[in-house]
């Protein structure tokens, strides 16, 4: 099966700075993939690029198989609800609804009318008296009747009050075990995505950090707790991710590519590691060298800071 | 695509609908009466009146709101520039409407096909039915007193207010999708409009052909509004005012110096005799001098050729404008 998006060296500048640098992954079909990063980390840009309402400055993006926005055809197969749920203000839920079955080939009538009924909007208000929740959810709806194979969201639930987002979230689930399409959503928020994706990439600075499916990334990062001194010696193929040294003791987030972490450190204590944390981890990682420091290499700089 | 544009198009439709229909009524009511001053000074006459006189009487009632008529004609596609054109794409940036519609099933080149088209026809389209009402309300007008080819009258006649409205709408549409913002866009969619407006009929529209020179005799018809000598320390007379020696045909030379017929200018003294406060007899003394004077202008017969390439000028500019559009959009333009 064709992943639904490939890319190699995916990079887009705005003048000298950068939004996305020298982005490679390659996501499946069939994934809830949640792409999660601080404001700024170039989440959006990566959405919009997917969608192809943004041209990369450099590299190479396949999006089901062909260069976004190519054409119509390519259009039909994603469905992307930009940053803030644009809607015309001026036009009712029910105008957006013939815009969407006009501007659709595949545009689902029943599907449309039954989100619509479901969630309770009035069909003849415009969409600009529309609380926040509700036109998330006529977006929602509009990208979902077009019966895409992909659907992006961008920061869908930023600006969405807590009952309002896990409506929404909860509709968003509904949707796709219904539809059967891949979803890309994007939060700064790692709680909105927790419940809901199976993949996730973790984005700061501009820089894709840590991207897989959820349980394989928590199968290979652990935290390491022994005496201090103890941990200042790993052996291969083990990548330190964060450092936390008090007098006695050494808190490490690692990286185990062999699998054999326990054997090879029989001294330390090897304890799970919760998605937060790890994902936390990466996004400190990324913002020490975003501060200058002089290397990756944290066994002999102890972080200060750490939450 | 055509539904949605018409969707979000109709409000401002209805409202240029209203305002042709208004205008309509005030220029069929001119054309009426312009016909009925017409009729009673040229037709209905049999031997007691002139040409003469029904000119000043046309002139009298009827310049001031042929004038006043023919300035809205030019600001009727400077509007639609602004408020059709600048907002068309620069709203939906400012919305972020344009990620919405960018992201149905419709490539965003046949989006803006589709609303420039519809857009800039409909101002072609209400553009063109005002000029073609004042053309006709004007017409026993413009057939006695011969001006259309004057830079007053030239922009408010027959064709050229459709490559107007088809530019400056274009124009809008473009300086929309460039600044991104409403408002600029609109305002500086009419500087531009109006720049145009200024330098094409100063710098450009005079040398659209090269204008005809011509030596004229000073006869007893010449009508001249002013003599003039250059200075205190200046003897030579110069005149002005002399705009219908070659009828219908656009001036282009102002004041001219009178010459005698051994190609010298004529001094004070030599006119000074003549002038003696009456009008028509002191013109008729001063064109016994055997006295000429050279004067540069279009030719009336060019008025149509002038029409069609001021109009095709304007076309082009919007096509240049529309392709840079069409490129643009296929841009970057999240």
């Amino acid at each position: 099966m064709t992943p639904v998006l490939r890319t190699e060296g995916l990079t887009k500048r705005y003048g000298r700075r950068p939004a996305l640098t020298d982005a490679t992954l390659t996501i499946p079909a069939g994934r809830i993939v949640g792409l999660v990063g601080p404001n700024g980390a170039g989440k959006s840009t990566l959405l919009n690029l997917i969608a192809g309402t943004l041209v990369p400055t450099a590299g190479t993006i396949e999006v089901l198989g062909s260069r976004p926005a190519a054409n119509a055809e390519q259009l039909a197969k994603v469905g992307f609800v930009a940053q803030d749920t644009p809607v015309y203000a001026g036009l009712s839920v029910d105008d957006h609804l013939r815009m969407g079955a006009r501007l659709n080939p595949g545009w689902d009538v029943t599907l449309a009318r039954q989100r619509v009924a479901q969630v309770g909007l009035d069909p003849a208000q415009k969409a600009g008296r529309l609380s926040g929740g509700q036109r998330a959810q006529l977006a929602l709806t509009l990208a979902a009747a077009k019966r895409p194979r992909l659907l992006l969201f961008d920061e869908p639930v930023a600006s969405l009050d807590p009952l309002a987002r896990r409506a929404f979230l909860q509709s968003l689930m509904e949707f796709v075990a219904e539809l059967e399409v891949s979803v890309i959503l994007s939060s700064h928020l790692l709680a909105d995505l927790e419940r809901v994706c199976d993949h996730l990439a973790v984005l700061a600075d501009s820089r894709v950090q840590l991207i897989g499916d959820v349980e394989d990334l928590l199968a290979v990062h652990k935290r390491l707790v022994g005496a201090r001194g103890e941990l200042d010696a790993l052996p291969p193929g083990i990548e330190i991710i964060q450092a936390d040294h008090t007098a006695r003791q050494s808190t490490l987030v690692v990286h185990d590519t062999t699998g054999l972490l326990a054997q090879l450190m029989p001294g330390a204590d090897v304890e799970r590691l919760d998605l937060e944390d790890m994902v936390l981890a990466y996004l400190t990682r990324a913002a020490y060298i975003a501060a200058g420091a002089p290397n990756r290499s944290y066994a002999e700089q102890p972080l200060e800071a750490q939450r | 695509m055509i539904w949605l544009t018409w969707r979000q198009f109709r409000g401002q439709a209805v409202i240029a609908l209203g305002a042709l229909a208004a205008l309509t009524i005030f220029l069929v009511i001119l054309g009426l009466r312009i016909r009925g001053t017409y009729d009673a000074n040229v037709v209905d006459c049999a031997t007691t009146c002139s040409l003469a006189n029904a000119r000043d009487a046309l002139e009298a009632s009827y310049l001031t709101p042929l004038l006043l008529t023919g300035f809205l004609v030019v600001l009727v596609p400077a509007l639609l520039g602004a408020f059709w054109g600048a907002p068309l794409v620069a709203r939906e940036i400012e919305t972020g409407t344009h990620r919405l519609v960018w992201n149905q099933s419709i490539t965003r080149t046949r989006w803006l096909a589709v609303k420039l088209a519809l857009v800039t026809l409909a101002g072609v389209a209400v553009a063109g039915a005002f000029s073609l009402l004042l053309t006709w309300a004007a017409s026993p007008y413009d057939k006695l007193l011969s001006g259309r080819f004057e830079p007053l009258f030239f922009p408010t006649r027959n064709i050229v207010p459709l490559g107007y409205a088809a530019f400056a709408v274009v124009a809008g549409i473009v300086i929309g999708l460039v600044l991104r913002r409403t408002i600029p866009a609109m305002a500086i969619t009419l500087a531009v409009f109006a720049a145009l407006q200024i330098l094409v009929p100063t710098l450009i529209r005079p040398y659209l052909q090269a204008p005809v020179t011509q030596t004229v005799a000073f006869t007893a018809d010449t009508r001249v509004s002013e003599f003039s000598s250059g200075g205190p320390n200046s003897t030579g007379i110069s005149i002005n005012g002399y705009d219908n020696t070659v009828p219908g045909s656009w001036m282009l030379s102002s004041r001219v110096p009178l010459m005698n017929a051994a190609g010298e200018q004529v001094t004070r003294d030599t006119v000074a005799d003549c002038l003696k406060g009456d009008m028509r007899r002191d013109m008729a003394c001063i064109s016994q001098l055997d006295l000429h004077f050279t004067v540069k202008y279009q030719p009336a017969d060019r008025y149509w050729t002038f029409q069609w390439l001021e109009l095709g000028a304007y076309l082009l500019l919007g096509g240049v404008l529309a392709a840079f559009a069409f490129w643009r959009v296929r841009r970057s333009l999240s």
